[in-house]
């Protein structure tokens, strides 16, 4: 055991009570004096010319106050990537998608608003509409983006070793295709704003988002307003995944309307229009071909895949990339080739989702290992173990594993699912299968070209002593990250958990890029480390002058001072301190020097207490183009068996049973990883059994509800058993990486490989429906 | 977002003042017994009634009530109260297993039994084993009351036979016969909050524990706009001593009996292929609880 006293531990969330009693408030529970309602008018077609757009009869409504358009918003183009802004806050020459911004009312209240927006009257020009990426990349297909006469957006062509060459040198090659289908965020919080322009000039906007800092960058680019007057501040957040981690139209609208008006503005999404917004999980076309020595060691791999981006960039150049480059590990692999094509469609845009472009490529290439290994006679688990990297590798794409615990996850996996005695040995009906997994912990560079650190954070001492506040911009989105800094904070300082007060998800507290590429813990983990640190340094230097201790002969831990070499006489700070609050609650009383006490002598000394940490990263690897996407300072990877039912007759699925193993590297607490291993293997269920976005003949979304559109339920979860490999990660704060992504990465293929152990089918096509299965079945049986 | 749009709500406190209530809004009114579907619907736009009326302070059409050997339902019993009631567990199982599978706890705790009737969802979970069973509807209006077959109420998707001035008061079921059994079993894609892919309700009833098959109802649900029979797998079995072979005869002659449409759901193909499925187990578990029923 360790002796920490904070970290590691399974400790209840900050915002728990919160959170049940009802007390949380979410950006659509917000209101303000004088507040107008908002909403946009979206297009009908998928695909079309603006002829004209005429709001004149919804600006004599009674109650409207503001009615804009491209022409009052202007068309400064935005995006993710700064090589791809492609967006507009509204369209102004077509509109690309059934969903697309158009105009914005602000009235007085909801219902006049949406009356209002019904009498806007635009004109178009029907183009035609591209719902498949064949059709979009079609010889003489419209372009979606002038920019992109054949509507491909953006492509990537990596080459690492020479793979035509190994290919030959291969013993068994083959090749298979494999495709996912557009996978909604499926969070339980629409997205949600409410915009204040005050008379000051200052925009504050509050915002259901994962990174307010990019969303502050783009509305102060978008609205032409200097960044230092631009606060956001994000409120509980019921959820992200991905698609909340860039800004969105409601955010800009508001802004701009409530600079108009000079009233409060508020916009919130329906479940339908989250569903147009979109910027989820994208269709992923996959041909893999992989080539291995008889001997099972995998040698090289051939990657092509084509994206179905939708119409706009969004996320989409990290992930035509990322669905690449994150098949360069866990295991040695010499030679990879990858060529990626993200293609422009008339529907909503995709973008980031948990394991950012890589969830679909890890399904399709795990399940076609297990082909391999069966072809060779071995194991899918030794087969695995046989080519796993070890800690201190470098992959053939440069990513340096400077810890990597995959081989003790699958060997816990195997151990605890009792592998060895039911693989090969169930009925017919009954399988089980394994697959591996393997993520960035943290972008190691910012989504545009800077300099910038990646978190900062500042910690200030109350000056009564008693409490320890930390204030940090990094978002607290659900996934527990004001948790784990505050546990980091106290850690770090020497204080109990309880003493840390955090303050998170605002602008003006810092910079953080932001809840996604699974950055949290570790990034702002190292920052606010460092600002613990600072201050322990400072009390403890005041206290060193009083009690003429050397600094390094004392500690502080669980909120007292430790004097390393025998007790300390501190009388005089003792009384001193009692004088001083005679009649306070809490009198220091025992035997032993408090925290409270000291820090309150350092600011009689010193005035107020602050300190400041900041964290980017150190020299990453790669020196060829998009080396950017998939070098981090650190790589989780995971391990999974899943043991499943199916139904011969029905193709019916049931999950039976999951044993997940994940590297973390060090758990800060162990309640909040293993309970993003739990959400992160329900999201990797339904996207493999059950979910797919689809879309009527005219681009409409034809399942823009969780009635037709469906995440599983907690019948369809089984029991998890979540089992957490710390290797102790050189590069993170008390040695953690990431959780919250990598988890996914194994669930799919584990569920399909465990499948065809089931029935002897592989389905190369999600999700794997139940009549998915049952085609599958009768399809081998008429060929038998 | 989606609005509810204006609306003025009654609350009548007995049925005759609900009737009168009905009829004086001339077909712009209408029951809200739940009100899964209905404020739904008008959400949507679908349907705009300028007055609902609520049947919850009626007495009576919250419980279930014995009638010389039948029992009475109220339209207004929530579905999770129905799987409450030990004598829908003991005498009409196939209820009580529909009811269980019905949307989600959420759902479950809000919709009624009559509400899930007269919305005449094609998915609809009630309408099959009810109809499998005989049950009768009870409808109310100012100037009388009438009982229906529950066979006989639908007309399509959202379509029954109903009068815009009539109240469903309450479902009938007889005593199930001697020597029956029955069963009804969704098939959806996920454990809970799902909408029937196929669902089959199959009821037999024996003239004695290994003696041939006196009557059989076989209903498919979600292949049709309405529930329908399987006519001539009920024909098949009528009067035959039940075997595996006479089951599967059946089964097969079920999946014959249905066009279903291709849906976001699933495909016409998989479709009859899964009504053989059901039918053929519905009919085994219906046969196994008639030999042991008395």
């Amino acid at each position: 055991m360790n002796d920490f006293s904070v970290i590691n531990k399974r400790l209840p969330r900050v915002d728990a009570w919160s959170k049940v009693t009802g007390e949380a408030r979410y950006a659509a529970d917000l209101s303000m004096p004088n507040m107008l309602y908002a909403v946009l008018l979206q297009s009908p077609l998928a695909h079309a010319k603006i002829l004209n757009i005429d709001t004149s009869a919804a600006k004599k409504v009674v109650g409207v106050k503001d009615v804009v358009t491209y022409k009052e918003a202007g068309t400064i183009h935005y995006g993710v990537s700064p090589a791809r802004y492609d967006e507009t806050m509204f369209c102004y020459d077509k509109v690309r998608y059934v969903g697309d911004e158009i105009a914005a009312v602000a009235a007085v209240d909801f219902e006049t608003a949406m009356e209002a927006v019904s009498l806007i009257k635009v004109d178009y020009e029907e183009l035609p509409v591209y719902l498949n990426i064949f059709d979009a990349m079609k010889e003489g297909a419209v372009p979606i983006h002038d920019d992109y006469p054949n509507n491909i957006g953006a492509e990537v062509h990596q080459e690492f070793g020479n793979v035509e060459e190994a290919l030959k040198e291969c013993d068994y090659v083959r090749t298979d295709k494999f495709v996912n289908k557009k996978q909604d965020g499926g969070f339980l919080e629409p997205q949600a704003c409410l915009a204040h322009f005050d008379m000051n000039g200052n925009l504050t906007l509050y915002t259901s988002t994962q990174t307010p800092h990019y969303v502050q960058r783009t509305v102060s680019m978008v609205l032409n307003i200097p960044i230092g007057k631009v606060k956001v501040v994000k409120p509980y957040v019921g959820g992200g995944f991905g698609p909340k981690a860039s800004a969105n139209t409601i955010e800009l609208a508001a802004s701009l309307l409530s600079m108009r008006t000079g009233r409060p503005v508020k916009m919130v999404m329906s479940r339908e229009q989250v569903f147009m917004h979109s910027r989820g999980r994208h269709q992923f076309y996959h041909e893999l071909t992989t080539g291995v020595k008889k001997d099972g060691t995998i040698y090289a791999l051939k990657n092509t895949c084509y994206l179905d981006g939708g119409a706009y960039s969004s996320f989409g150049i990290a992930t035509v990339y990322y669905a690449g480059s994150l098949l360069g590990a866990p295991y040695r692999l010499p030679n990879m080739r990858y060529d990626g094509y993200r293609v422009y469609t008339n529907k909503p845009a995709c973008g980031a989702q948990r394991g950012h472009g890589g969830v679909a490529a890890r399904a399709a290439w795990e399940q076609q290992l297990d082909i391999i290994a069966e072809e060779l006679g071995i194991d899918p688990i030794e087969f695995r173990l046989k080519n796993v990297r070890e800690k201190g590798e470098v992959t053939c794409n440069d990513f340096n594993l400077s810890s990597f615990g995959m081989k003790e996850c699958l060997e816990a996996i195997r151990d605890r699912s009792d592998w060895r005695n039911k693989k090969g040995k169930l009925p017919k009906g009954k399988g089980i299968g394994v697959a591996c997994g393997f993520f960035v912990s943290g972008a190691g560079y910012p989504i545009y070209r800077s300099e910038t650190f990646h978190s900062t954070a500042m910690i200030k001492l109350s000056e009564d002593g008693g409490t320890v506040e930390l204030y940090t911009a990094a978002a607290e989105i659900g996934q527990g990250s004001d948790t784990v800094l505050t546990m980091i904070a106290a850690e770090a300082l020497g204080v109990r958990y309880e003493d840390v007060k955090i303050y998170s998800g605002d602008t003006d507290y810092g910079v953080d890029l932001g809840a996604y590429s699974s950055r949290q813990t570790l990034m702002s983990g190292h920052a606010v480390k460092q600002a613990a640190e600072d201050v322990k340094k400072q009390v403890l230097e005041v206290l060193s002058k009083r009690l003429n201790v050397p600094v390094e002969d004392m500690d502080i831990k669980d909120g007292y001072i430790v004097f390393k070499k025998g007790q300390v006489d501190f009388s005089g700070i003792r009384s001193y301190y009692v004088k001083e609050h005679r009649g306070w609650a809490e009198q220091p009383g025992d035997d032993k020097l408090t925290f409270k006490e000291a820090a309150r002598i350092a600011y009689i000394e010193k005035g107020t207490i602050v300190s400041a940490g900041a964290y980017k990263p150190g020299e990453l690897g790669g020196k060829y183009k998009g080396a950017t996407v998939g070098t981090s300072p650190a790589y989780g990877c995971s391990a999974q068996i899943v043991e499943v039912t199916v139904d011969m007759e029905t193709g019916k699925v049931t999950v039976d049973k999951m044993t997940d193993a994940h590297d973390c590297g060090f758990a800060i607490n162990r309640t909040n990883v293993e309970g993003q291993m739990q959400g992160s293997l329900s999201m990797g269920l339904g996207e493999a059994l059950f979910e797919e976005v689809k879309f009527d003949e005219k681009g409409r979304v034809a399942n823009p509800t969780f009635g037709e559109y469906r995440i599983p339920t907690a019948l369809d979860m089984p029991n998890v058993n979540t089992i957490i490999i710390e290797s102790n990660e050189p590069n993170g704060p008390f040695g953690a990486k990431e959780v919250g992504e990598g988890a996914i990465m194994p669930t799919i293929p584990a569920i399909l490989n465990a499948i065809y152990d089931a029935v002897g089918v592989r389905i190369d096509e999600l999700p794997v429906t139940s009549e998915r299965i049952y085609n599958a079945i009768k399809e081998k049986e008429r060929k038998k | 977002m989606l609005l509810l749009p204006r609306f003025d709500y009654e609350e009548p406190k007995d049925l005759s003042e609900a009737c009168r209530i009905l009829a004086g809004l001339k077909g712009n009114g209408k029951v809200i017994a739940g009100g899964t579907d209905l404020l739904v619907n008008m959400k949507k736009g679908l349907i705009s009634p300028t007055c609902l009326v609520g049947i919850s302070k009626i007495p009576g059409l919250s419980e279930i009530e014995p009638q010389n050997g039948s029992i009475f339902i109220g339209s207004n019993l929530i579905v999770a109260k129905l799987t409450e009631f030990e004598v829908i567990k003991k005498k009409y199982p196939m209820l009580y297993e529909a009811a269980s599978v019905l949307g989600s706890p959420l759902i479950r705790n809000r919709a009624t039994i009559g509400g899930n009737i007269v919305t005449a969802r094609p998915a609809a979970d009630l309408p099959p084993p009810l109809i499998a069973m005989g049950a009768r509807v009870r409808l109310k209006n100012r100037r009388g009351e009438r009982e229906v077959e529950l066979d006989r109420f639908f007309k399509g998707p959202g379509e029954t036979i109903i009068k815009k001035d009539e109240i469903l008061t309450g479902i009938i079921l007889d005593e199930p016969p001697i020597f029956s059994g029955g069963n009804y079993i969704k098939l959806g894609h996920r454990k809970a909050l799902e909408i029937a892919i196929v669902a089959v309700a199959s009821f037999i009833v024996l003239d004695k524990p290994d003696g041939i098959i006196m009557d059989a109802k076989v209903i498919l649900s979600s292949v049709a706009p309405k529930a329908i029979h399987a006519v001539s797998a009920e024909k098949t079995l009528i009067g035959e001593k039940p075997t595996d072979k006479l089951i599967e005869r059946a089964a097969n002659l079920a999946s014959q009996d249905c066009s279903p449409i291709d849906d976001i759901r699933g495909s016409a193909q998989y479709r009859c292929a899964m009504v053989e499925v059901l039918t053929k187990r519905t009919l085994t578990a219906a046969l196994k609880q008639a030999k042991k029923s008395r």
